[in-house]
């Protein structure tokens, strides 16, 4: 149609990839919904602990940033990134995608990528509001790893959201499932972690993603040195990545019927 | 890549595709040549949708050998797409697209770069220049089909797969389409294209092929069907006068209703 000899030659990865990204970001940035509340979340549970007894119940001001960057990570993850991909795969346009000469690895990290920008973008956002209202001063190399464990989380629930999307082909199942599941994050973060629900919850919600990343947020911003507990959180962020990534690449369908 | 005393843009030879133990396509085998359109007619779970997958690289084929334009399509897949253009039977893009975006982008992934004028002028060729700015989830379902066929052939394809490309649409957007397709094969592309109409095959294709429980039941041009079959049993027990090609479907592949 745009040109009178016909077409054979396969794109350039460059042109395919930039375009790719350009309509990922596009889509993101009118996901206002999503992009809302994987902001506002965060930024409520820092102004609401301020209130109060909050902040020393619940372990500090660099816990509770941690706890609002993590949250913000699930939120977007999950509903971002998840449903989206759920919902494409549903309507058909993975599969559209999938029958151009554009290479398959780079649908889905175009899709990534875009994500992780935005939640770094995000995590930027949140540990400021958080340090104006908490009072914590934060250095450049502060702010370099805060952005360094964000990529971490945003890893750990993108592949959960991998996870969750290759294992269920219903986007409505998906919706509550990721639902379900950011509920449960959410109580074990805010609860379990505090020791509120007893020491043995507290091991666990140490070991879950949201403690694990938590604790090397409230590490990085409190710049505690490097810890046992630092040592074993990172081991479990990796683990969850490799086990959750492989689970949702191995079993993803680009069709959900 | 064919020389040129090889015409076939599309050969597929004793193609067998299976989900899990059930075979779909069992050993179908049919060339298509340059500026042919060839149409697939079946009943429902015929076989068709699933032959297409096999040529699309959507489904691999349990066994057989699928060239396009001479490139083997399991062993590049890649670049046997980059020589077709696909419009799927139940295909969208993304909803908080325009039009502008989704041709920008599908351009970018078949290695057309597009100006907007010229996406401009693209959309007024197919009345779609009101809407360059609308969201595809705001088109209509006819809009939604005229822009799905410029996209599939936005990079000018050798081989143009349309699976039942005017299902659901009304007489004037049906007659459009096959309009637009008389053109693209004059522009030298092959168009291979499945449909449940039997109007639509006597009306564009060169020839057709009838396929049922994945078999491929007869090939040749549609008025060469109807004097092959004219004198079989089957065929006479369903026509009504003089058998036409709708009898001779109906009368290979069978009267019950499939769902």
């Amino acid at each position: 149609m745009t040109n009178t000899a016909a077409h054979t030659a396969r794109p350039p990865l460059r042109l395919a990839m930039s375009s790719l990204l350009r309509a990922d970001s596009i889509v993101l940035l009118n996901s206002k919904a999503s992009m809302a509340i994987s902001l506002l979340l965060p930024i409520a549970i820092l102004v609401v602990t301020t209130f109060g007894k909050a902040q020393a119940r619940l372990g500090g001001s660099s816990l509770i940033i941690g706890l609002a960057l993590t949250l913000g990570l699930i939120t977007s993850s999950l509903f971002g990134y998840t449903l989206t991909l759920a919902h494409d795969r549903e309507l058909g346009v993975l599969q559209r995608l999938r029958v151009t000469p554009a290479p398959t690895w780079m649908i889905m990290a175009s899709r990534l990528v875009v994500q992780v920008i935005a939640n770094l973008i995000a995590s930027v956002i949140v540990v400021i509001v958080g340090s104006i209202v908490h009072g914590l001063t934060l250095n450049a190399g502060q702010y370099a790893l805060v952005l360094v464990v964000a990529v971490l989380g945003a890893a750990v629930f993108l592949a959960i959201g991998q996870a969750v999307v290759g294992l269920v082909k219903s986007t409505s199942a998906v919706n509550a499932i990721s639902r379900l599941l950011m509920g449960l994050l959410i109580v074990l973060g805010l609860t379990g972690g505090t020791g509120l629900l007893g020491d043995t919850m507290k091991t666990i919600a140490d070991w879950s993603p949201v403690g694990a990343l938590m604790a090397l947020f409230s590490d990085v911003l409190s710049q505690s040195p490097w810890s046992g507990q630092d040592t074993n959180s990172l081991l479990a962020c990796v683990g969850y990545i490799i086990v959750f990534a492989f689970v949702g690449i191995r079993w993803f369908r680009w069709d959900s019927r | 890549m064919n020389s040129p005393a090889q015409s076939s843009v599309l050969d597929i030879s004793d193609l067998c595709v299976a989900y899990s133990a059930r075979t779909v396509v069992d050993g179908v085998s049919f060339q298509i040549q340059r500026g042919e359109i060839f149409g697939l007619l079946g009943p429902n779970g015929a076989g068709k949708t699933s032959t297409l997958s096999a040529i699309e690289g959507l489904v691999s084929p349990k066994s057989g050998r699928l060239l396009v334009d001479g490139i083997d399509v399991q062993q590049e897949p890649l670049d046997a797409k980059a020589r077709l253009g696909v419009q799927l039977q139940s295909s969208s893009f993304q909803a908080e697209l325009t039009i502008e975006q989704i041709a920008k982008l599908y351009g970018g992934l078949y290695g057309v770069q597009l100006s907007g004028e010229q996406i401009g002028a693209s959309m007024r060729t197919i009345g779609l220049e009101q809407e360059l700015g609308k969201r595809f989830k705001q088109l209509s379902g006819g809009q939604q089909q005229r822009l799905a066929l410029f996209i599939a052939t936005i990079h000018n394809p050798l081989l143009l797969l349309l699976d039942e490309p005017t299902a659901g649409l009304d007489p004037q957007s049906r007659r459009g389409l096959w309009r637009r397709i008389e053109e693209l094969r004059g522009e030298g592309n092959s168009i291979l294209l499945t449909t449940h109409s039997m109007e639509e095959a006597q009306a564009v294709c060169d020839r057709v092929a009838i396929i049922d429980h994945g078999v491929l039941l007869t090939v040749g041009e549609p008025s060469e069907l109807i004097d092959k079959h004219r004198d079989d049993p089957r065929v006479l027990s369903v026509a009504h006068g003089a058998p036409t090609l709708e009898d001779v479907f109906i009368g290979l592949t069978g009267s019950e209703i499939r769902d």
